[in-house]
């Protein structure tokens, strides 16, 4: 690692990495560094500050955080620690290749890059049932994301994230929205932009932002926190005059139901509420869920030790370094929802809700670990009501 | 007709035997096909399909003993599982199911395996290219 190099001087000071106190409140946050990995923010900042010369140390590291923000929530210097990891990543890929050993041998980067082809002809939209209203067309749009495609992959741990699709669709019929659903949506690049793929990140967000402007969209909703990440954040940044309003679907719902007439019917479950990194610490919204949860009558949340803006990582993001850290992270997030006797385990994220049924579902673990897991907008869609109690929205699926 | 890249993922014992065997005899394989040798159909996974995929392939196809003769065991339903798994991966990107072929053969069925490969060649050069190839692998191509 060349310190002399304009690139990273420009990262180092962008991201306020000087300001570095070596207080070691990151690396006492780190879940990586807390579960026994050989990793430490506080190390690495040190490193690449004095002792440049380190590059296999540096380069390590850059590929083993978890982007998870915890570090930054608990820095009191404001280093922004994920963005700088997120362009040291794409710096190394440009020069010395992807690195970070892909979980899965890499099948999800595969198919995410299969989608940057302009020519592609997919056959997503089989999940829609005639009991959902959507459109071709029209100024209102839902982006579902790879939830197709993971129900597929993840067939073997029977995890069901195209019923959150499902659900947010109702929910919008439900508000009288008829959304648009396009069948050459691609991946929102989130997975290939933190693991250091910027080129066909870039690719995907183009084709994205084509395909929904020709069908005449000026605003999209979103129901997964690291494609509202993408679409918020970091499209805006690719595409110059970028005019799509993107909607946080919980922050829509949130807004309808301030306006009165809606309400929810009576749900008898003791719950508990994993903040997904990119919707509590990223995006602040930590209260917007448990408001929605709030307004369920008979429900009881029960936080876990460690929730909000503290909340622990699902264990792994954007499918790289999947090892036995990331499990026991997992394991003790899901002791920690057990600690809560709660019997229903609330995410707002598909990854969060396949990291950790995959980790429920370990054999080894003899089931000691299973809980119902679903997302708030399933939870949501089963029980909204308008406030005169007659049942508006279709029967579930299932 | 377009040219096509073919791949095949071939298995060490039967279908290799067999392949070498065609060899010896100088029979004639398709032009525009690539072998991948590995000592066992079950070693190969979702992953290494899509990356043929991903990497500029057109179709693919995965020569492997029969049932009962797998030398460790599961092999071929290891493969039977992969390429239903993969085949629905290759419908919702379009790619369609067709490109993704599996045969099985015995450790003398040299014809049949060449005959198997004439007709893969054939099958895909008539879907023509994969419509989900990624930009770098176009511009190479």
């Amino acid at each position: 690692m060349n310190l002399d190099d304009p690139r990273v001087k420009r990262i180092i000071r962008e991201r306020s990495l000087s300001f570095c106190l070596e207080c070691g409140k990151c690396s006492a946050s780190c879940p990586r560094m807390l579960t026994g990995k050989q990793y430490s923010p506080r190390l690495l900042a040190h490193k690449l500050i004095t002792e440049p010369e380190d590059e296999a140390y540096i380069e390590n590291s850059v590929w083993e955080c978890l982007t998870c923000g915890l570090c930054e929530e608990r820095c009191p210097s404001g280093v922004e620690y994920s963005r700088f990891i997120l362009e040291m990543r794409t710096l190394l890929a440009g020069t010395k290749g992807l690195q970070g050993c892909r979980a899965h041998d890499g099948a999800l980067h595969s198919w995410m890059r299969l989608m940057t082809s302009p020519e592609l002809e997919q056959n997503r939209l089989d999940w829609i049932g005639p009991e959902l209203r959507v459109a071709s067309s029209g100024p209102l749009a839902y982006f579902t994301g790879c939830a197709p495609y993971f129900d597929v992959f993840f067939s073997w741990i029977e995890v069901d994230t195209l019923s959150i699709a499902r659900d947010s669709i109702r929910l919008l019929n439900f508000l009288d929205l008829k959304p648009v659903v396009l069948g050459e949506e691609r991946c929102c690049g989130h997975d290939l932009l933190w693991t250091g793929d910027q080129e066909n990140f870039e690719t995907l967000c183009r084709l994205n932002y084509e395909e929904f402007k020709a069908a005449g969209v000026k605003e999209v909703v979103v129901s997964c926190p690291e494609c509202y990440q993408v679409w918020s954040q970091f499209m805006p940044q690719v595409i110059p005059g970028f005019d799509l309003q993107v909607t946080l679907l919980m922050d829509l719902l949130e807004r309808e139901i301030k306006k009165g007439g809606l309400a929810f019917k009576p749900f008898p479950r003791r719950v508990t509420f994993q903040d997904p990194c990119r919707l509590g610490r990223m995006a602040g919204r930590c209260d917007v869920p448990r408001n929605l949860l709030g307004r369920i009558p008979e429900l009881t949340l029960k936080e876990m030790e460690n929730s909000g803006r503290s909340a622990i990582c699902c264990g792994n993001n954007g499918f790289i370094n999947c090892d036995l850290y990331s499990k026991r992270i997992q394991v003790e997030r899901l002791q920690e929802a057990k600690a809560t006797t709660a019997d229903l385990f609330i995410t707002a994220c598909p990854k969060c809700m396949i990291h950790l049924t995959c980790a429920m579902r370990d054999p080894l673990r003899q089931g000691s670990l299973a809980l119902e897991i679903r997302d708030l907008v399933n939870v949501l869609a089963g029980q909204i009501e308008w406030s005169g109690g007659e049942d508006a929205i279709g029967t579930r699926r299932k | 007709m377009e040219r096509v890249n073919l791949l095949g993922i071939c298995c060490n014992w039967s279908p290799f035997a067999c392949y070498n065997a065609a060899g010896m005899a100088r029979l004639e394989l398709p032009p525009n096909f690539r072998l991948i040798r590995v000592m066992c159909i079950g070693r190969i996974n979702q992953a290494l399909i899509l990356r043929a995929f991903e990497y500029g392939a057109d179709g693919v196809i995965l020569l492997e003993c029969k049932d009962e003769d797998c030398r460790y065991g599961p092999g071929p339903e290891v493969g039977h599982t992969n390429v239903q798994r993969v085949r629905n991966l290759l419908h919702l990107l379009g790619i369609g199911q067709k490109r993704l072929v599996e045969r099985s053969f015995e450790a003398d069925d040299r014809e049949e395996l060449v005959q198997a490969l004439w007709d893969f060649a054939r099958d895909i050069a008539a879907l023509g290219t994969n419509p989900a190839k990624p930009r770098q692998e176009r511009e190479a191509s």
